[in-house]
C-alpha cells in the first residue's frame, strides 16, 4: 500500500506535458509583453526625438501623435477650449481652430512650449509679457504706470476700434479722438502695434481682423474690455503631463489650426 | 576513484546537479558572490561619476548626474539663440547649445554643493520666488467647476461691481449766504446754470470733463466732497459746504451707483480671483506646514 502512495519525484512532475505547456505559454506571453513594450518605447522615442515641427508631415508619426494628442486634449484642454477646440468668446478662451495666433505662428514647437509652461501661469519659462490693462480702474496695469481713461475716452477708443473693423455709424470726431488716444495717452500701440495688427511675440491680438477674443465686437463689448481688461490664463502642464503627452497634444492643436487652412 | 571530502558520491557530476545537496558548493558560491560584490563596489567607489542610468530617456537630450536636460528645452534654446528648429540647426549650433546647457546644469549642481543659497541674496530670492511660483502653477492648473465659481462670485459680490459713474459740477460760492440762496433757488425749480451765475457761483473746474469714474471723481473732488456727491441723486444739488476755506455746492447731473455685474459678464475675473484666492490659501498652508515641520529656535532676547 505504502509503495503505491509514494510521492512522485520532483523531476517526474516537471516533465508532465501540461506543465511544459504552461511554461511555454508563460514564455510566449513574456515575449509578447516584451515585444509590445519595445514597440511602444520605440514609438515614444520616435515621437519625442523627431523635430516637433515636422511630425504633422510624417505620414507614419502623424496618425499616432494625433490619436494620442486628441485623448490628452479631451482630458486636459477641452474643459476651457471645448471638445472642438473652438474656445468661447463668452469666457475669452481663444479659438484653436482658426489661423489667428495670439502667441507665435502655430508651430508645434511653439504650442508645446505653451502646453508645458503656460501663459501668465506663474512659470517663468511661460509667456508672461502681456496683459490687457483695465483702463476703467484707478491702476490699469500693475506692472507699468499707465493712466486710467475716462468713460468718454473709453468710448472714443471703442469707436476707433469699431471703425477699424468696418462698423458703420461711428462719429468721425470720436474715431479721430480714439485714434489719438490709441497712439497717445492710452499707449495701445505699444502692444497692438501702430497698425493695430497685434504682435504674436507678446500675445497682443490684432484689433483689425474682425476676430474677437471676448464678446462679439459690439461697441458695448469693446468698451467693456477696455474698461475691465482681460484676465485669461493658460496653465503650465509641465508637472502634470509627461513629455510625450505634451508633444502629442501640441501636434493635435497645430493640426486643429492647420485643418481649417486646408479646407 | 577518490571519494569527495563532503561525502557525496557524485563527485564533479554532483557539483553540477542542482537537485543534489552540496554544502561546499553553497559556501563557494556565497564567497564568490561576496568578492564580486566587493569588487563592483570598489570600482564604483573609485571610478564613480554619479549613478548612471542605462541610457538617456527619449524625452531628454542629456542626463547630467541624473538631472535631465529636456529635449523641449533644448529645442527652445536653439530657437531662442539661432532661430532654428533641431532639424534645421547645424552640428555646430547643436553642439554649442548642448554644451551651454550641460555647463549650466553642472554649475547649478555645483552651486547647490557649495551651498550658495546661504551666501547670495539673488539665489535666496530666486528660490523663494520659485517655490511661490510653483504654488501659482499648481493653482492655475486646476479647473474649478462652474458651481464653485458661482459660489465664489456670490460670496465676493462686492468685487464684481464696476466703478460707479458720475457727472457732477463743483461750484464755488463767494460766501455761505450766496451759496444757500442759490441752492434754495435751484431746489425751487429755477434753472441751474443761470441761478448759479446770478449768485456769483463759479465752477471750480475740478470735474468739468463730463462723466467720470468714481475713483477719478474722488481724486478731483477730495474725499469729503466725494462722499457728499456719492449720496446725491440725479438733478440734486448739495447744501453749501465749506472745504479748504471755500464754500462748495455740488450739482449732480447723473449718478450711476456701482451694481454687481452678472456672473456671465464677470466670469473671467471670477476665475482669476478664484485662482488668486487659492494661491493665497496654498501659500498660507505651505507656511504653516513648513513652520510645523521645522525646528525653529529663537533666542530668548528675540522672542
Amino acid at each position: 500500500m505504502q509503495a503505491d502512495q509514494a510521492p512522485v519525484p520532483t523531476s517526474a512532475r516537471f516533465t508532465r506535458p501540461r506543465v511544459i505547456a504552461f511554461l511555454v505559454a508563460i514564455f510566449l506571453l513574456l515575449i509578447l509583453a516584451v515585444a509590445i513594450s519595445a514597440t511602444e518605447r520605440r514609438e515614444r522615442a520616435e515621437l519625442l526625438q523627431a523635430d516637433a515641427d515636422r511630425i504633422l508631415d510624417d505620414p507614419r508619426l502623424a496618425p499616432k501623435a494625433l490619436a494620442k494628442g486628441r485623448k490628452v486634449f479631451l482630458a486636459n484642454c477641452a474643459s476651457c477650449h471645448g471638445a472642438d477646440g473652438r474656445g468661447s468668446t463668452a469666457t475669452g478662451t481663444p479659438d484653436l481652430t482658426d489661423q489667428d495666433f495670439l502667441y507665435g505662428t502655430g508651430l508645434v514647437s511653439e504650442i508645446e512650449q505653451i502646453v508645458l509652461h503656460g501663459i501668465r501661469s506663474g512659470d517663468d519659462r511661460g509667456w508672461n509679457l502681456a496683459l490687457m490693462p483695465a483702463y476703467g480702474q484707478q491702476i490699469p496695469y500693475p506692472r507699468e504706470k499707465l493712466p486710467p481713461l475716462s468713460p468718454k475716452e473709453i468710448d472714443q477708443l471703442a469707436s476707433y476700434v469699431g471703425a477699424m473693423n468696418g462698423q458703420a455709424g461711428e462719429d468721425p470726431a470720436d474715431v479721430l479722438a480714439g485714434h489719438n488716444l490709441f497712439e497717445g495717452k492710452g499707449g495701445c500701440w505699444d502692444c497692438h502695434g501702430r497698425d493695430a495688427q497685434g504682435d504674436p511675440a507678446i500675445g497682443a491680438p490684432s484689433l483689425a481682423n474682425g476676430k474677437w477674443l471676448r464678446g462679439d465686437g459690439s461697441r458695448r463689448d469693446i468698451s467693456r474690455i477696455i474698461r475691465e481688461g482681460l484676465h485669461s490664463v493658460s496653465p503650465a502642464f509641465r508637472g502634470r503631463l509627461d513629455p510625450l503627452s505634451a508633444r502629442t497634444v501640441a501636434v493635435y492643436v497645430a493640426y486643429l489650426h492647420a485643418r481649417k487652412e486646408t479646407k | 576513484m577518490n571519494v569527495p571530502a563532503d561525502g557525496t558520491k557524485a563527485g564533479l557530476r554532483g557539483w553540477l546537479r542542482p537537485d543534489v545537496h552540496n554544502e561546499r558548493r553553497s559556501l563557494i558560491f556565497c564567497a564568490v558572490a561576496a568578492v564580486l560584490g566587493l569588487v563592483i563596489a570598489g570600482v564604483g567607489l573609485f571610478h564613480a561619476r554619479g549613478t548612471r542610468i542605462a541610457g538617456v530617456p527619449p524625452e531628454d537630450v542629456a542626463v547630467v548626474n541624473q538631472s535631465p536636460i529636456l529635449l523641449s528645452d533644448y529645442a527652445a534654446q536653439l530657437q531662442a539663440l539661432y532661430n532654428v528648429s533641431p532639424s534645421q540647426a547645424t552640428p555646430a549650433q547643436k553642439r554649442a547649445v548642448l554644451n551651454g546647457m550641460i555647463r549650466e546644469e553642472l554649475y547649478v549642481q555645483r552651486g547647490i554643493e557649495l551651498g550658495l543659497q546661504n551666501d547670495f541674496i539673488e539665489v535666496r530670492n530666486s528660490l523663494v520666488s520659485s517655490v511661490e511660483a510653483q504654488q501659482e502653477i499648481d493653482a492655475n492648473a486646476t479647473v474649478p467647476t462652474e458651481q464653485e465659481l458661482r459660489d465664489f462670485y456670490q460670496s465676493h459680490l462686492q468685487n464684481y461691481q464696476p466703478e460707479g459713474l458720475m457727472t457732477v459740477t463743483d461750484y464755488v460760492a463767494p460766501d455761505l449766504s450766496s451759496g444757500q440762496r442759490a441752492v434754495m433757488a435751484v431746489r425751487s425749480g429755477n434753472d441751474l446754470a443761470s441761478t448759479m451765475a446770478a449768485d456769483g457761483l463759479r465752477t471750480s473746474g475740478a470735474t468739468d470733463d463730463g462723466q467720470e469714474f468714481y475713483f477719478a471723481a474722488e481724486a478731483h473732488l477730495g474725499a469729503r466732497l466725494f462722499a457728499l456727491a456719492k449720496g446725491l441723486h440725479d438733478g440734486q444739488v448739495s447744501d453749501p459746504v465749506a472745504v479748504g476755506g471755500r464754500v462748495h455746492v455740488l450739482a449732480m447731473h447723473s449718478n450711476q451707483q456701482p451694481a454687481p455685474e452678472e456672473y456671465s459678464e464677470a466670469r473671467d475675473r471670477v476665475l482669476a480671483d478664484f485662482r488668486a484666492d487659492k494661491i493665497a490659501r496654498m501659500r498660507a498652508g505651505t507656511d504653516r506646514f513648513l513652520r510645523e515641520r521645522a525646528d525653529v529656535q529663537i533666542a530668548k532676547a528675540f522672542k
